[in-house]
């Protein structure tokens, strides 16, 4: 790079490349990362590029020119920080908005680095400066708390419309129709659930993924949006925080409290900064409330909410009661919990435990179907509701196993999560008297968790009807090979071992022992890794070999090999993994490798009549079209077009080298002869390429 | 080089739809159901529950469409029950519960436990030749005990010594194919390389031509027997997995008939091939002879004789039967089957261009001397072929195009493998010209070309 290029220009050689980051290619990253390292002086224009095109770049494209900007940032550093760092939000936030979720999760990875200094690096800053990514943090707890207010506003109305139905967009399993009874965890019949519904949610939210600004502010809420007061509020919160600093003063070793005083703070950012529908306003509101160490504050809304509704000031009272421990966390989720599955009189003040009970106890009288307990384990939990997370009623539901003597799994709390909601979803032990703390945790994490998911994750196919179910009686054991190998063969090589004797579970080992099975041509795979890896390669090539238009190409029957060629050739499984090089083609070995290359180069049938015609003007001996797999075409192997005429690539190299053409001095390798193979030769060599392919 | 756009839609006469009746057919477990489907319609068979193979390859379950079986004589057979949906008709059909599945299995485990022993000391798998008279099954247990070791993950080497049946070739001929992939359901064997992507994996045959209908006839045989061999053995000792599975040997039914208990061909082969285990089918005094011959022989490596029966499914298949099958096959060569629609090409080439060594038959040799000797070649060694020039005589024939060189000796012609077969669609005498059917474009090479009297000609290959 000469560095008398004006700035315009490199930039636009950056952009250059930047345009052809279609994947997430290391070399290409690396690479576009030493253009910039090398043009620090036109870093100004080069940062602005990047922004534009990550901004303008089709989604799919953008994080892969994200791990460039990172890169950038990383291994150059300044001034580059500085430059991207100024529209670092605005670039960051744009792409997040339109990623899918497993992008979007890269992205939330790539901030978390930037909070960091550069890895092994001596510097002890961070990547960008915490302003910046304090910013972009905060609008991505704003974000997700909405995304998840939405996700259980939608499982109201989900459950209101249809009840057995979580989300009605989204199938609950590959199955066309919907399980019209219920789905595992929703208890459709039960009563509570009907009534817990609000009955003046008329306008359909569009279900999570919104961008924030897109919930439509306070439209359906105007009822109940005039209670609010936001400068309440906040002073609320401002004495939470000061309350719970003095705490953490007394107990600067308590996490629990530590995690408290940084969601209140974030807490106040988004109040402060964001505006948050009135509704979410009025659960922020209640649950500020509720961790009000004061006994009794008089809410301003409990009196104006129609009967009818699960009223959000019920849950206030009870909350306000003393019942409830004054360190109970705050959480949204819970808060839903408390209106979903009320069914007491919204006047009783009910203490949390206390829904906890009634929620799980089928002895309620309700109708309730309480599964077996171990499925309801929270780890297990996140399987079967991958897009769709139950709803609090149905999730509370879930802790009657932590009544049991089952004991729980209780799973480390993890470093202080960004996320509102999460930290939110902290319940300490004194909450849950039942004991059950770490299964609330557990549960609503991953509820959390796939509420951030929702929108994108694919539910799981249901697992492949497994050709074992269709032996019944097959000891499962035996279904793996390995075991089933252990089944005695003891067929010997005699007339009496052989035909006098039936043995019926030696059969296991040609059908059971291999379950998987192909549905296209019937062959089976073992259920390991290996012969799932086998089976997906066996997958691949079906669908490559299905070409409608085969017919229509005219396709033709080859020539059999010869004797030697036979000989040497391998036969290459379709889901054995590609293997570099196939009998005939590397017979010659490192000779091979080398003259692969030259014949494996081919052109396009030429269309010009002429040309089709002519043949090789070195042997003379004509070209042969061969279809070709990768190029899906009709091609010529080995063949090269230098100056109009199309050669045999093999003889041209050898023509060439042998001072026909000057240039050819390079190389003193003497080739074999059995290097050199014409087209027809290496249409076999073709054909195991594709085969192998 | 001329292309006929409209050849190719000659080939399927199956084509036209039938109405198809589709029924059910339940089969409980170890029965097989038999059917017979002549040339003129077709049978579609599609799974619906359980497990079926036909001939060892299972039938693939949940497929679209369904297998299509025409010109067949063929078992579905399964070990633990099954639903079957028919469509269309039948020249006859049963069920079956009695059948020889169980030791033709049991045969392949014992074959398995000698590869696995084989692996792991480094040896070469088994060399298995099945023998028997005619119609006695033979071709069926070498595609069974093939599929299985298939299945088994094996590569074995499938030899076929029966000129009267392709495999993977036009009948005439003789095929060495490692087997790695599935036996095709409804095309026998499957299909030999294509220039196009193919369904089911096509196997890779070396094939030699041998151009008369029993190996009883003729000279070249046994000397075919020897080269194949010396290919097969090096296939096995050079390729590691094809040498586990050893290689499986099918045979023509008129070896195994012997002249006074001697049988000649059946020791060359087992000799050639070093063959360890000899499966005998459906006859008594085959196997008495063949286990007193061989069970108790001082040679360096016993060979395994064991007496397999016939299954009660074997039908007679009667001259016409064959005969279409021999057609049939000579057409999916150059036309594809079923929906795998090949395009071969015509040309017309000089007289001068064509080499024709016809194989000359022991009978008409005898008449040799009587003939006027014009070719020098048949001095320089013995008379296996004469050289012919075209003539209308040989249009509708078919030639082996080997890869041979025309001056080479005639030997050497023999032993050669063949590239393949192009069919004499046409001769002008008047012009010097012949027209030939070619599986694919291009110039014929200028190959020695063999000509036989088996199999016969094809009257209306080209329309």
């Amino acid at each position: 790079m000469s560095f008398a290029l004006p700035s315009a220009e490199v930039a636009a050689d950056f952009k250059d490349a930047l345009q052809d980051l279609k994947i997430n290619s290391r070399p290409e990253i690396s690479n576009l990362t030493i253009i910039a390292k090398e043009n620090t002086e036109h870093a100004q224009a080069i940062s602005r590029e990047l922004e534009n095109h990550i901004r303008s770049t089709r989604p799919e494209w953008k994080l892969p020119a994200l791990y460039v900007l990172d890169s950038i940032v990383k291994n150059v550093g300044t001034p580059y920080t500085v430059y991207l760092g100024r529209n670092l939000y605005r670039t960051f936030m744009d792409a997040y908005t339109l990623m899918d979720m497993p992008t979007r999760k890269a992205m939330e990875g790539l901030l978390k680095t930037w909070k960091q200094p550069v890895p092994e690096s001596m510097d002890t800053r961070p990547v960008f400066p915490s302003e910046v990514t304090r910013d972009i943090e905060n609008a991505l707890i704003k974000y997700r708390t909405v995304a998840i207010q939405q996700q259980a506003l939608s499982q109201k109305q989900a459950l209101h419309a249809v009840p057995a139905r979580p989300m009605p967009a989204t199938p609950w399993r590959n199955t066309p129709t919907p399980p019209q009874s219920t789905s595992r965890y929703t208890p459709s019949n039960d009563p509570r659930v009907r009534q817990a519904i609000p009955q003046q949610y008329g306008a359909q939210i569009p279900p999570t993924s919104t961008p924030p600004a897109q919930f439509p502010p306070g439209t359906n809420f105007q009822d109940r949006g005039a209670s609010i007061d936001l400068d309440k509020l906040n002073s609320d919160i401002e004495k939470l925080i000061s309350s719970a600093r003095s705490e953490w003063a007394l107990n600067p070793s308590d996490t629990g409290i530590q995690q408290k005083l940084k969601a209140l703070f974030d807490l106040q950012t988004i109040l402060k900064h964001q505006q948050l529908p009135p509704e979410q306003i009025r659960q922020i509101q209640d649950q500020v409330i509720q961790l009000s160490p004061a006994p009794a504050p008089s809410a301003p809304t409990s009196t104006s909410v129609p009967n009818s509704i699960p009223s959000f000031p019920s849950v206030l009272q009870q909350s306000a009661t003393p019942v409830q421990p004054s360190s109970t966390p705050f959480s949204l989720s819970q808060f839903l919990a408390q209106n979903l599955p009320q069914q007491q009189p919204s006047s009783t003040p009910v203490s949390l435990p206390q829904i906890l009970r009634q929620s799980v106890t089928p002895a309620q009288g309700s109708s309730t179907p309480v599964p077996a307990p171990p499925v309801y384990r929270p780890s297990v939990q996140p399987a079967p509701t991958p897009s769709n997370p139950p709803s609090l009623a149905q999730l509370l539901q879930q802790f009657g196993p932590a009544a049991t003597p089952a004991a729980p799994t209780p799973v480390p709390a993890p470093p202080p999560p960004m996320s509102l909601a999460q930290l939110f979803s902290q319940p300490t032990a004194t909450a849950n008297p039942a004991g059950g703390a770490d299964w609330l945790l557990n549960a609503l994490r991953s509820q959390n968790l796939l509420g951030a998911n929702n929108g994108t994750s694919v539910p799981p196919a249901p697992a492949p009807m497994s050709v074992s179910s269709i032996f019944p009686s097959t000891d499962p054991v035996d279904r793996s090979w390995s075991s089933s190998v252990r089944i005695e063969n003891d067929v010997e090589l005699t007339t009496a071992s052989i035909t006098k004797k039936s043995r019926p579970n030696l059969i296991a080992k040609l059908y059971e022992a291999l379950p998987n099975q192909c549905a296209t041509c019937g062959r089976r795979f073992e259920t390991s890794a290996k012969g799932k890896e086998m089976k997906t390669r066996h997958m691949d090539w079906h669908f490559k070999v299905k070409d409608p238009d085969a017919a229509k190409r005219g396709v033709h029957r080859s020539w059999y090999i010869n004797e030697r060629e036979w000989i040497e050739f391998r036969e290459q499984d379709d889901a054995a993994p590609a293997q570099a090089s196939n009998g005939a083609s590397d017979a010659s070995g490192m000779l091979g490798v080398a003259k692969k290359e030259t014949k494996d180069q081919y052109i396009h049938v030429p269309t010009d009549a002429a040309l089709v015609h002519a043949p090789c003007p070195i042997c003379q001996e004509k070209f042969e079209p061969q279809w070709l797999v990768d190029a899906n075409d009709f091609v010529w192997m080995d063949a090269i077009k230098v100056n109009d005429k199309i050669y045999h690539a093999t003889c041209w190299e050898e023509y060439s080298r042998g001072g026909g053409v000057g240039g050819g001095g390079g190389r003193n390798t003497p080739d074999s002869v059995l290097g050199k193979r014409k087209a027809e030769v290496s249409t076999n060599g073709l054909f195991k390429k594709t085969r192998a392919d | 080089m001329t292309t006929l756009p409209g050849l190719s839609l000659s080939a399927p006469q199956e084509s036209l739809p039938q109405v198809p009746v589709s029924r059910t057919q339940d089969l409980p477990a170890g029965s097989e159901y038999r059917f017979e489907v002549p040339f003129s319609r077709s049978l579609g068979v599609k799974l619906l529950s359980g497990t079926a193979e036909l001939f060892g390859t299972e039938l693939a379950p949940h497929t679209k469409d369904p297998y299509t079986f025409s010109g067949i004589k063929a078992a579905i057979y399964t070990w633990h029950g099954c639903r079957l949906e028919l469509s269309g008709e039948t020249e006859s059909e049963y069920t079956a519960e009695e059948t020889q599945m169980m030791s033709y299995a049991n045969a392949h485990f014992a074959l398995e436990n000698v590869r696995e022993r084989a692996k792991a000391s480094g040896q070469m798998g088994p060399r298995v030749l099945v023998v028997g008279p005619e119609n006695a099954g033979k071709t069926s247990v070498v595609r069974i005990l093939t599929a299985y070791a298939v299945k088994a993950g094996r590569q074995p080497v499938v030899v076929n010594l029966d000129p009267r049946q392709g495999m993977l070739s036009v009948p005439g001929s003789l095929t060495a194919t490692t087997f790695a992939s599935i036996v095709d359901v409804e095309e026998g064997w499957g299909s030999s390389p294509i220039s196009g992507p193919s369904p089911v994996p096509v196997k890779m045959p070396l094939v030699y031509h041998y151009g008369l209908a029993s190996p009883e006839e003729g000279k070249t045989f046994r000397p075919l027997v020897t080269r194949m061999a010396l290919a097969v053995t090096s296939r096995l000792e050079e390729d590691a997995e094809a040498k586990t599975a050893g290689c499986i040997i099918d045979t023509p039914g008129a070896i195994s008939h012997g002249k006074g208990g001697v049988y000649e061909n059946i020791q060359h082969i087992i000799s050639e091939f070093s063959v360890n285990v000899l499966l005998v089918l459906g006859s008594e005094r085959l196997y008495s002879d063949m286990s007193r011959k061989f069970s108790n022989s001082p040679s360096e490596e016993p060979v395994s004789v064991i007496k397999l029966d016939k299954s009660g499914g074997c039908v007679d298949r009667d001259e016409p039967y064959m005969k279409q099958l021999r057609q049939s096959q000579i057409r999916a060569y150059f036309f594809g089957h079923g929906v795998n629609t090949l395009s071969p090409h015509t040309h017309w080439e000089d007289y001068s261009s064509v080499h024709i060594f016809k194989i000359v038959e022991e009978a008409k040799n005898t008449n040799r001397s009587f003939l006027p000797g014009d070719d020098d070649d048949g001095f320089a060694s013995t008379t296996i072929y004469e050289r012919v020039q075209p003539s209308p005589m040989i249009q509708n024939s078919l030639l082996a195009v080997t890869n041979a060189d025309p001056n080479d000796k005639q030997e050497a012609i023999r032993d050669s493998s063949i590239m393949g077969y192009v069919y004499v669609a046409d001769v002008e005498e008047s012009k010097h010209k012949i027209r030939l059917l070619a599986p694919l474009s291009g110039r014929v090479p200028p190959h020695a070309m063999v000509l036989g009297s088996f199999p016969e000609d094809v009257a209306d290959l080209v329309g």
